[in-house]
């Protein structure tokens, strides 16, 4: 599902060439569940970033499902960015001034592969499933960042991605809303099979994962 | 796409103030352009119209004629010294382009007014006139004919109807616009042979209703000709005439106009500069502000053409809004003209002639595209390289 070579990000600074992945070689099944843990800074993010097409690597290759990712064209980048992945932020990201149901139909929106009414009758869907069925017209201002994230799961899900990627997505959130959180994404990945790799400073989170991949200096560790 | 739009125009809901000022700012701009352009052209258009009517450069007459002379117009008192009808003619002047003769008699007990009144009959040939019939404001539906008269503006009789001059009857043929000029506004014009006619029904007849003479001409140059030569040509050609000149202002006037007109019309293109700069400023710090949702979209699969289409759309909303408010803007500022000035120069004769409704809305829709136009460069840039950007940087508030 996912073959990480090699891959390298380095960013200029004004006090020289900053390395935050170095190296990484990382393979993932299809239908996994993978936990990256590390500390702050260790590259965790940044290695997500670049598995999920957000992020340039400096070097190497990343392939998701025999595609390589970083040798696609803009627009091509932008269709597989919009029909294999799904990504959870660590903040709320939904956009303020769209409705919750406009947030989760966007990228299917965006992907025109279906009829409007089929991708809100799906968005509706998604949303119902996420417990917020009650608040498809409200916008992401009038609900709580627990019910914000899931409304950003439920997007996530909308194209049926192959891969979802979850970077940190219950770091704000208290305990009782971080277990329901995880436990919509863990559902995903039992009952509908997307591969999912989750960011997480959390070992008891990280120790549900079939597959821990523990990052310290831009390089995997264990 | 649809929900894009809506995006944009939320986008815009979301920042109300910064919203409408930058709608403002552009209502004014192009208000100031749409207004501008279209009162430069009616000027422009009042201007070609005022010197046609205008039409003499300079007034051939007998030494020792009294002259009027006018902003507005050039006029030959009436007096009894006479030239030659032919004279011009016969000269073949080259720095003369046209020449058109007059006959002025200054009557009393005319039966034209009240009794005592002194008229101004003035004879023009149609032929060759080009500073009397410009004037004509209504007039019957055929050409002027022996025993039409042509009234002023300052005298009240329908068309059509009957005029008795010295007693004999005469056809109301046309009316002249407002000169501003007393004995146009009062005077009643006919042709040669008209006037001529009317010569033995005076108690006492002027040495100009003598056939082949007349009050003097009203000569148009040649073009390429300055006053000085046609002056010079003139007067060794014509003897016992002289040679009066308009206000040699006027055309100082209209070239200082002219250079004015240019100089708004580079006001309005740096007007328009400094409009898509400062949206493009605007724009700059707008994306700034939203590269976290821009990052966002895009790394939900948004292309770089539709990041770049939210932002212009954004953008073309507000200029395009702004642009329809400042020609409405506009509008008002013109009735308000309308209303002030244009009515002021109506009551003194000066013409003014507005800019026919197909080309003002030309210029209305001008501006408006413009407006958005100038909206949609201003964003481009900016909305063009946050695009180029890694959606992580932009998610991460970098770039």
């Amino acid at each position: 599902m996912l073959a990480c070579r090699q891959v390298s990000k380095s960013y200029k600074t004004e006090r020289g060439l900053v390395t935050a992945v170095a190296g990484i070689d990382l393979d993932v099944a299809a239908g996994r569940f993978v936990a990256i843990i590390g500390r702050s800074g260790s590259g965790k993010s940044t290695l997500m970033a670049m598995v999920g097409g957000l992020s340039r690597p400096s070097a190497g290759t990343v392939e998701v499902g025999g595609t390589d990712v970083w040798r696609l064209s803009e627009t091509a980048l932008a269709a597989f960015r919009n029909e294999r992945i799904g990504y959870v932020f660590q903040f709320a990201s939904l956009l303020p001034t769209l409705r919750l149901i406009d947030n989760v139909a966007l990228p299917a929106m965006l992907g025109r592969r279906q009829s409007t009414a089929a991708t809100y009758a799906k968005a509706s869907s998604l949303l119902d499933r996420m417990g917020l069925g009650g608040y498809l017209d409200a916008y992401p201002s009038e609900i709580s960042a627990g019910e914000q994230r899931r409304a950003a799961i439920a997007r996530a899900l909308i194209n049926d991605p192959a891969l979802l990627l979850a970077d940190e997505p219950t770091s704000d959130l208290d305990e009782q809303t971080e277990i329901e959180i995880m436990d919509e994404l863990l559902a995903v990945n039992r009952e509908i099979g997307t591969t999912l790799i989750l960011v997480t400073h959390n070992l008891a989170l990280a120790e549900q994962a079939g597959q821990i991949v523990h990052i310290a200096n831009g390089a995997i560790v264990t | 796409m649809r929900l894009l739009a809506n995006l944009a125009l939320q986008n815009l809901g979301r920042r109300k103030a910064r919203s409408l000022l930058l709608i403002a700012a552009v209502a004014i701009g192009s208000g100031v352009v749409f207004t501008g352009a279209t009162l430069m052209r009616s000027i422009d258009d009042s201007m070609a119209v005022g010197f046609t009517r205008l039409g003499a450069d300079m007034m051939v007459v007998p030494e020792g004629a009294l002259t009027n002379i006018t902003a507005a117009l050039l006029t030959v008192e009436p007096t009894d010294l006479v030239l030659d009808a032919d004279v011009l003619a016969k000269a073949r002047l080259a720095s003369v382009a046209r020449a058109a003769p007059q006959k002025i008699a200054r009557v009393e007990h005319s039966g034209i007014g009240s009794h005592h009144e002194l008229v101004d009959l003035i004879g023009i040939d149609p032929a060759l006139d080009f500073t009397i019939q410009p004037w004509l404001k209504e007039k019957l539906g055929r050409g002027l004919r022996a025993g039409d008269v042509i009234l002023g503006a300052g005298r009240d009789a329908p068309l059509g109807s009957q005029l008795l001059i010295f007693g004999k009857p005469h056809l109301v043929y046309g009316k002249l616009g407002r000169t501003g000029v007393g004995t146009h506004e009062r005077g009643v014009f006919m042709s040669f042979a008209t006037l001529e006619a009317l010569a033995a029904s005076m108690p006492q007849r002027p040495a100009v209703l003598a056939p082949g003479k007349v009050t003097g001409f009203l000569v148009e140059l040649a073009p390429g000709a300055t006053a000085l030569q046609a002056r010079f040509a003139i007067l060794s050609a014509v003897k016992g005439a002289k040679v009066v000149t308009g206000d040699s202002s006027l055309s100082g006037i209209r070239q200082g106009l002219a250079a004015l007109l240019k100089g708004i019309l580079a006001l309005m293109v740096l007007m328009f500069a400094s409009m898509a700069v400062m949206v493009s400023v605007l724009f700059s710090a707008i994306v700034t502000e939203r590269r976290a949702e821009l990052g966002l979209l895009k790394a939900i699969g948004a292309r770089g053409a539709q990041l770049i289409g939210v932002m212009v759309v954004e953008a073309v909303i507000a200029t395009g809004v702004g642009g329809v408010l400042g020609v409405t803007l506009g509008v008002l500022v013109m009735r308000l003209y309308e209303r002030s000035l244009v009515y002021y120069l109506d009551n003194i004769g000066v013409p003014f002639v507005w800019l026919d409704l197909p080309h003002t809305v030309a210029f209305a829709v001008g501006a408006i595209v413009l407006a958005a136009a100038i909206g949609a460069v201003g964003a481009l840039y900016p909305a063009w390289r946050a695009s180029r950007r890694d959606a992580y940087d932009l998610v991460r508030g970098e770039g």
